[in-house]
């Protein structure tokens, strides 16, 4: 059967949430202590709406939260989506826990008191920001392990020293997971040519990310 | 420990907080009260001898500030139960403080939080206690 997950507080983040998880088959629990937000998250189909602070034990065993895999903490408080994760963990023993936070500053103590995963809006925020002013070649795509690892993507133009190379000859210390020329995705190995007009998709720890960026369209 | 060599850290300076920053304070105790509104300081009275710093207790910063890693006790007493949890986790879990008080109105969570480890009261909770003491004096009187 597939997982059970709770989305707690929020209101737009938890329709578009509660949307894609529904459509990948979860079954969606969503709390929230705003009435009127409640009734618009009614309306979409097959989730489950609980009308109540989802911060107290009560409210969350009326949701039957035993029986949550996955619970979400989206409200706009720290201390609020802490709480939520907290009681969900340890009362309720949810396997999973995974917040918003809005200080960055208490990711590492959100860590340390057992919430699996700490999701910082502003520093996710403000990182693609950066990378789109300042680094029109790099789009990464997804952050991993708080973005030490990264998964981006690099178009190389004509004029790209990487450009007509094979990728054994070019001295990358990232991974190119997947080439897309055109409307075609290839796996590529080590005698894989590069044209110029292709995107690479390349796995990389945040340090070495620049570095081959440099190596592949020279900026 | 003799009183002066103590350091309590309050955050809240409503009743609460204000009373118990006058009382410790009278006692020769250091202390530090933080409130987010400086009028709030206004409760403490004209003897009070601590210190008293506008900010939000939540914020790493503003308990450095109040030099939080030197207190013998934290004392968590602002009117939202969760910025109490938040703030006694931060003083436990984060500066390694050993005693800390959070007061929690809601008492489900005070129990939940109990058996997490926090020293929490309940006003309910003492009340109830309280109103039962003297509900059973009366009783007995009428014997």
């Amino acid at each position: 059967m597939k997982s059970r997950v709770f989305l707690i507080g929020g209101f737009n983040k938890t329709k578009f949430l509660a949307n894609s998880l529904l459509k990948k088959g979860y079954r969606v629990t969503a709390i929230n202590s705003d009435a009127d937000k409640c009734r618009s998250l009614a309306e979409i189909e097959k989730l489950e709406v609980f009308h109540g602070d989802g911060s107290k034990p009560f409210v969350l065993e009326d949701a039957d939260a035993y029986n949550a895999d996955i619970a979400i903490a989206l409200t706009d408080r720290d201390d609020d989506n802490m709480v939520i994760c907290e009681l969900c963990k340890k009362k309720f023993r949810v396997k999973r826990t995974v917040t918003l936070i809005s200080d960055p500053k208490k990711i590492e103590f959100f860590h340390m008191i057992g919430i699996d995963a700490v999701v910082s809006s502003v520093s996710t925020i403000a990182s693609v920001i950066e990378q789109q002013a300042f680094m029109d070649e790099l789009t990464t795509l997804i952050p991993i392990g708080e973005g030490r690892i990264r998964v981006s993507q690099v178009p190389v133009t004509e004029n790209a020293p990487a450009a007509g190379k094979k990728l054994k000859e070019i001295n990358l210390p990232v991974i190119v997971g997947c080439i897309q020329r055109g409307t075609m995705s290839l796996i590529p190995r080590g005698d894989t040519r590069i044209h110029a007009g292709d995107i690479l998709v390349l796995i990389s720890s945040d340090e070495h990310e620049t570095a081959a960026v440099t190596e592949l369209t020279g900026r | 420990m003799s009183k002066q060599d103590e350091y309590t850290v309050i955050a809240g300076c409503g009743r609460l907080g204000a009373n118990l920053a006058n009382k410790l304070s009278e006692e020769g105790e250091s202390v530090t009260i933080i409130d987010r509104n400086k009028d709030s300081f206004r409760k403490l009275s004209p003897s009070y001898s601590g210190i008293s710093l506008t900010g939000d207790a939540t914020d790493l910063g503003v308990l450095r500030d109040a030099d939080i890693e030197r207190a013998s006790a934290v004392i968590s007493v602002t009117n939202y139960d969760n910025t109490n949890i938040m703030i006694a986790q931060l003083a436990k879990r984060l500066f390694g403080i050993g005693r800390v008080i959070a007061r929690l109105y809601d008492p489900e969570r005070e129990f939940v939080y109990r058996e997490l480890g926090i020293d929490t009261i309940s006003p309910a909770v003492l009340s109830i206690q309280e109103i039962d003491k003297l509900l059973n004096k009366k009783a007995g009187d009428a014997e």
